[in-house]
């Protein structure tokens, strides 16, 4: 057998242990176990409840919700899909469900944070402003009115006494 | 004239200036609570009325309908609807009567929908859905395949409809049963409502 042979032999056979690496990897990423799904599962169905408790926080505090919740039902179509997929005994299926509903949520809470600080703040402005202001200015309104009338009283009392 | 003829004026334009300028104040103090916290439940037709829903049913055709929650409870919720099939011999659930007597059907839901909806807010899904059934002439009754509802196939092997010969078909029964999530137990609980569809399932 020349070298060449030889040569070409070993190139074959590296080649197909590389294919078949490849396979064995794909088939292992590509199966996912009723543990791993379950798992993924609960992963995805804390997040979802966690956001929807960040999410009556911060309606409670005043804060438009309505932006946010357009993620959270999409995350929660995500999550009923995963379910369904669970029941069918699709686990890959389960996985990638799980997953993007998990990805609809990635900075959810900072992002509820953010809107409660905001809608704090601007319902503190609102107080000031709407409620306190217009208190104060009532109150001020009285009172102006009293010194006025005071004043004027004063004047008509001088010009009464002068004629 | 006298100043104090002058007093009464005075002092009714003092009072509407006060009230003008206390006017925000006073729009938020008094305002009347809310006494009644309940939810809206609907399913529409895709004109958005009440009256042009699907009836006769025809295999593997698309049909549209809108589904519709309005949130009143004065807080933001979390809904599960529940879609379940019946025939006319299998028990509704119902919203009737004292609430301890309300209950949801005991059959499995085919399909869940989530539905995170704010106070005095109203969130709608557009449902599309079709039937995959056959058949059976020797038994004569109508054998489901699937359910495919807006693109997510559904498993409906087991569900059958005799033939109604009162009525004089095969009648089924489409339903809503909505759900509510329960912060003190973490799980949901029946809301007490429901809206359905009836289908006149044709085989020919």
């Amino acid at each position: 057998m020349s070298g060449v042979s030889v040569l070409k032999f070993s190139f074959v056979l590296m080649m197909l242990l590389v294919f078949a690496s490849q396979s064995y990897v794909f088939m292992t990423i590509a199966q996912v176990s009723e543990s791993e799904a379950s798992s993924a599962l609960t992963s995805a169905e804390g997040a979802v409840d966690s956001a929807y408790q960040a999410v009556s926080k911060a309606e409670e505090s005043g804060a438009n919700v309505s932006g946010l919740l357009v993620r959270l039902n999409e995350a929660g179509w995500f999550l009923i899909r995963a379910h369904m997929a669970y029941k069918s005994g699709d686990f890959d299926s389960v996985l990638k469900f799980a997953t993007q509903s998990q990805e609809k949520l990635n900075g959810f809470v900072a992002d509820v944070d953010a809107l409660k600080e905001t809608a704090i703040q601007e319902h503190y402005l609102d107080f000031m402003v709407n409620v306190a202001g217009s208190i104060i200015g009532a109150i001020g309104v009285v009172c102006c009115s009293f010194i006025v009338w005071f004043f004027l009283k004063r004047k008509y009392e001088k010009v009464g006494s002068m004629v | 004239m006298r100043l104090h003829e002058y007093r009464v004026l005075f002092m009714v334009a003092t009072g509407i200036l006060t009230l003008l300028v206390a006017s925000p104040a006073l729009s938020r103090l008094l305002v009347l609570p809310r006494t009644e916290f309940f939810t809206e439940l609907w399913i529409l037709d895709l004109n958005h009325r009440a009256e042009d829903y699907p009836f006769n049913i025809t295999r593997s055709q698309n049909y549209s309908v809108f589904l519709g929650i309005g949130n009143r409870l004065g807080y933001c919720a979390y809904y599960l609807v529940e879609v379940k099939f019946r025939n006319q011999t299998q028990l509704a659930p119902t919203s009737f009567g004292p609430p301890t007597n309300r209950t949801p059907s005991s059959l499995p839901a085919l399909f869940n929908i989530t539905a995170f909806v704010a106070d005095e807010t109203v969130w709608e899904m557009p449902l599309t859905f079709s039937f995959d059934y056959g058949f059976n002439e020797t038994l004569s009754q109508v054998e489901f395949y699937n359910l495919t509802l807006n693109n997510v196939k559904v498993d409906m092997s087991g569900y059958t409809i005799t033939w109604d010969s009162e009525k004089w078909g095969f009648f089924g029964y489409l339903f809503f049963e909505l759900w509510i999530f329960n912060n003190t137990v973490s799980n949901f609980r029946y809301h007490e409502r429901f809206v359905g569809l009836r289908f006149n399932m044709t085989v020919y």
